[in-house]
């Protein structure tokens, strides 16, 4: 290397460039880990993009991830995530409620929370070395749209296939918005909150009409729980053997 | 070798050994008869075929497909049990599905299994396509390949060892060793 790397400018030198450069087109800027996030607005997600790739001051040229997210639920879990539980020790004794584990026919309906989805988009900038996370969330939480980068960074082509596929979200310019992870003819996108975690169908082979079917899903949603033991044999094992002094008989 | 040399020494054997098709000759000058035959049943003649050459098709799903890898690389070396991995299922007599077997494969894994040729058997390798494992309850897993193929030997695991695949194949040399293709 003849040339050095240049140094990782502060997070929030870059949050401080970005809000004099774009100001009162982002909606909020966030630095916690040494991470920059801003959230961009639907409409002036493809604006924002095509200024952080260009402008002399960011120059994101690449895209490393885009993402969905699906904000249902958020919060919300099945058992105590505290920080005394993990001292202590805890069972997980409970019915499952979180997302997921339910049948198809149970399936929540009309659960359109506000800013349910939203999509993420992580920066790369090599000139600079630098990073930026871009979070845009969806307007309507029915159908969720939001434009194609695929303009900007032509590789968010096969990362937005894959939040439409798991999520349903719809980017609107994308040259071939179709699945790509799911089965072919699948219904429902598997990584909403309100998709059972068992699906709808399951395959099996039928030999009388000499192919695979498919049929309803014949399982029920089980939540596994973790057994924790306080008391542990071997240790009374051991302490048996220590109070019987064995030696000495 | 050193027997049969001496018995035609002292047998003056006029006629050159390994030349022609030694069976074909009239009985008086038949060297097969110095030289000694072994007889046996047609079935085990054609188990102890089918057990030594056992080609299994290529299908690596997940994780156990390493493993499987590993059963053929040179520390174990399935060679030696006349394993060898072959590309197409016209060639095959086995079919080890090593890992996890999900929906959309499903057609594909049946199409690859009937186009291989009878007899034909199936070692299902992994907690995933002995019944779905780990992904028991997902959306998108075929909760074992039995649903899909009809299946010989289990091999349990996550990944199964090298070594147990191994175990799993001779597993299935027994079992083929027990069947009876001309006696009923």
């Amino acid at each position: 290397m003849s040339e050095a790397t240049p140094a990782p400018a502060a997070p929030s030198i870059l949050a401080e460039r970005l809000a004099a450069r774009f100001g009162g087109r982002i909606a909020g800027i966030v630095t916690r880990l040494g991470e920059t996030t801003i959230e961009v607005a639907a409409d002036d997600l493809v604006g924002i993009a095509t200024a952080l790739r260009d402008d002399p001051d960011f120059r994101f040229e690449q895209l490393v991830d885009l993402c969905g997210v699906d904000y249902l639920g958020y919060g919300e879990d099945e058992w105590r995530t505290s920080q005394e539980t993990t001292g202590t020790g805890f069972s997980r004794g409970v019915e499952g409620q979180g997302p997921g584990r339910f049948k198809w026919d149970e399936r929540p309906r009309d659960v359109a929370i506000p800013r349910r989805f939203a999509v993420v988009v992580h920066l790369l900038s090599i000139s600079h070395n630098r990073r930026l996370r871009v979070r845009c969330f969806c307007p309507d939480d029915a159908l969720p749209v939001v434009p194609s980068l695929t303009g900007v960074w032509p590789g968010a082509n096969w990362f937005e296939r894959e939040a439409f596929d798991l999520f349903g979200i719809v980017f609107e310019g994308h040259p071939d918005l179709r699945r790509i992870l799911t089965d072919y003819g699948f219904v429902g996108h598997p990584f909403r909150k309100d998709f059972p975690l068992i699906g709808n169908v399951e395959v099996r082979y039928d030999p009388e009409q000499k192919r695979v079917v498919y049929q309803p899903v014949s399982i029920e949603p089980r939540v596994n729980v973790a057994r924790v033991i306080r008391e542990d044999a071997r240790w009374a094992q051991a302490r048996a053997e220590e109070a019987d002094q064995w030696q000495e008989n | 070798m050193g027997v049969i040399s001496r018995l035609d020494r002292v047998m003056h054997n006029p006629m050159p050994l390994e030349q022609v098709d030694d069976i074909l000759r009239p009985a008086g000058d038949n060297p097969v008869i110095e030289r000694g035959f072994v007889t046996t049943q047609l079935d085990a003649l054609i188990n102890w075929a089918r057990t030594g050459s056992m080609w299994p098709v290529t299908f690596g799903l997940a994780c156990c497909a390493v493993e499987m890898m590993h059963a053929s690389a040179a520390r174990l070396d399935l060679d030696r049990y006349g394993v060898i991995y072959r590309p197409s299922p016209r060639q095959s007599d086995v079919m080890i599905v090593a890992g996890t077997l999900v929906n959309k494969m499903a057609p594909a894994l049946r199409k690859v299994y009937d186009q291989m040729p009878e007899p034909k058997w199936v070692i299902s390798m992994g907690s995933c396509a002995n019944g779905g494992g780990y992904y028991h309850y997902s959306y998108s897993v075929v909760r074992g390949c039995d649903r899909i193929v009809p299946v010989d030997v289990y091999v349990p695991g996550c990944p199964p060892t090298a070594e147990a695949l191994i175990h799993g194949i001779l597993q299935l040399q027994k079992k083929i060793r027990r069947t009876n293709t001309i006696a009923r």
